[in-house]
């Protein structure tokens, strides 16, 4: 391990990288602290104190790495772009024109690429409106009655806006350095940088507020629920694909046996994701309706069953819309037919089953049957910090160390990095990470 | 010198989102999100690329310059 550590900053390219990445992700932490302008960077302290604790926007704020309730010019974060990449893979399968460049292939999807980017900026300033506007009228910090923005005339507002979604630009400009000459993918890293920084300051939370023989503790099981989910999310089963061989001129092609991948957990963390936004707008909605304090009854049913994260209703709701979700992004994204299609293509079969259609029936087989477990073990990991809420308190669910959104995602994009690591050693013949 | 760094901090936002998005995109959106497929883009960059990117960073000192200016002088 420490060795492979070595080699990595001995071959001079791959060292070169690693630094590049480091800078950059310096450059965006230094960002991330910097208020944004116009607000009252002693206000905000001061009412992010008071309301630590409860807040609907921790799974915005967990993707900015608490850059939203600092309002700083990150405050908008990578979600938009996060939205924007959605809503454009969900476009593939609505409109005829986006399916056509997703199967044109590289220059297609430079375009749909293209597109995502326009679209997150137009995002980013609906989102940056939005995230002013609430915290204008005080709804950000709950009740918090310190002005965020003494200033708060509609120009020095337009500049707030302009200003973040000017960060939110800078910000996908520096993921796409890092895509580019750095290691990993760079929104992606973007994104675990986020989650992990806010694991030092999650865990002194505990420290102080259980003690030390409750952190000891909280330590193992994180670990052990990092293992399991490393263990998950590296399985798959191995289809084996029989290629028939072929003469073309005088070289052959072909003949080789293969087999085709299918994860355990296919959808990543998508699922979570969708799920955890659905679940969001009914306390949005409730927010921007009225005031908690006389509430109606409808809002008060909404508030006992689906924004209470410890009852039993959020809970199995919560769990519900995962499965549905897995099983729904699953057949969007793994298309049978055409992989059908593509192995038959190029004289390709699975072993005892007659390629075209039955092929398509036997994958799609395969791929319900795998992805049960896989949907279930992603809304046991998204569900248990609801369990251990007397110890994060509300709200914080979703940040490290009991699971999560925080922990899949961390594990993904930790896994594919080093792999992507490991790619480059193998080039040189080094020893890697992973084994 | 208020006026004079929010009329430069509106240009260089402006003229910053413009130059982003003047790039090429890289990274396959989402579906290289998260831990998804592997692809490596070894396509060099252009000289207009480069070119993009000095002006970019340009751009975004003078961004980060005018922010921090404001900060500053407000105070509050």
């Amino acid at each position: 391990m420490l060795s492979a550590f070595r080699s990595a900053l001995a071959t001079p390219d791959l060292r070169k990288k690693i630094l590049f990445t480091l800078m950059v992700v310096a450059v965006y932490r230094i960002g991330a602290v910097i208020p944004a302008p116009g607000v009252s960077y002693p206000n905000v302290q001061a009412c992010q104190a008071q309301v630590e604790n409860q807040n609907i926007f921790s799974l915005l704020n967990l993707f900015s790495g608490g850059a939203l309730l600092q309002l700083s010019i990150f405050a908008t974060g990578i979600m938009p772009y996060i939205t924007a990449s959605i809503i454009v893979q969900l476009l593939t399968v609505v409109i005829p024109r986006f399916e056509e460049l997703k199967k044109e292939g590289q220059s297609g999807q430079a375009k749909l690429t293209q597109y995502t980017r326009y679209l997150t900026i137009a995002l980013a300033v609906l989102q940056a409106t939005g995230v002013i506007a609430l915290a204008d009228r005080g709804q950000l910090f709950g009740d918090c009655d310190q002005p965020v923005f003494p200033d708060n005339t509609v120009a020095t507002l337009a500049i707030t806006v302009l200003t973040m979604t000017a960060g939110t630009a800078v910000m996908m400009w520096l993921g796409e350095l890092i895509t580019e000459r750095g290691v990993g993918n760079g929104m992606s890293l973007l994104i675990f940088l986020n989650i992990a920084a806010q694991i030092p300051a999650e865990g002194a939370n505990i420290l102080s507020s259980q003690g030390g023989l409750v952190f000891f503790f909280v330590c193992i099981l994180a670990l052990a629920i990092i293992a399991s989910v490393i263990f998950v999310e590296q399985g798959q089963r191995r289809i084996p694909v029989q290629y028939a061989k072929r003469m073309v001129g005088r070289r052959m092609y072909g003949g080789t046996s293969t087999y085709l991948p299918i994860k355990v957990n296919q959808a990543g963390v998508i699922p979570v994701i969708f799920a955890s936004s659905l679940l969001y707008l009914p306390d949005l909605i409730g927010r921007l309706v009225g005031d908690p304090n006389q509430a109606s009854g409808w809002q008060r049913f909404l508030q006992t069953y689906l924004v209470d994260q410890s009852s039993w209703v959020h809970i199995v709701s919560y769990f519900a819309l995962i499965i549905f979700f897995t099983y729904f992004y699953i057949t969007i994204t793994f298309n049978v037919d055409e992989r059908a299609e593509e192995m038959k293509k190029f004289g390709g079969f699975i072993p005892g089953i007659r390629p075209g259609r039955p092929t398509a029936e036997y994958l799609s087989f395969v791929l319900s049957r795998i992805t049960l477990p896989g949907s279930i073990y992603l809304g046991i990991v998204a569900i248990l910090p609801n369990f251990f809420l007397s110890l994060t308190g509300q709200g914080q669910n979703q940040n490290f160390p009991f699971g999560g959104t925080a922990v899949l995602i961390m594990v993904g994009v930790g896994l594919d990095t080093v792999k992507q690591i490991e790619s480059q050693l193998m080039q040189r013949n080094y020893e890697g990470f992973l084994r | 010198m208020k006026l004079f760094l929010q009329i430069l901090l509106i240009a260089t936002s402006v003229l910053l989102i413009g130059a982003v998005l003047l790039h090429r995109g890289r990274g396959g959106g989402l579906s290289s999100l998260f831990g998804g497929g592997m692809q490596s883009s070894l396509a060099g960059s252009s000289v207009a690329e480069k070119n993009l990117d000095r002006i970019t960073l340009g751009l975004g000192a003078v961004w980060i310059i005018s922010v921090i200016g404001l900060g500053l002088l407000l105070k509050i």
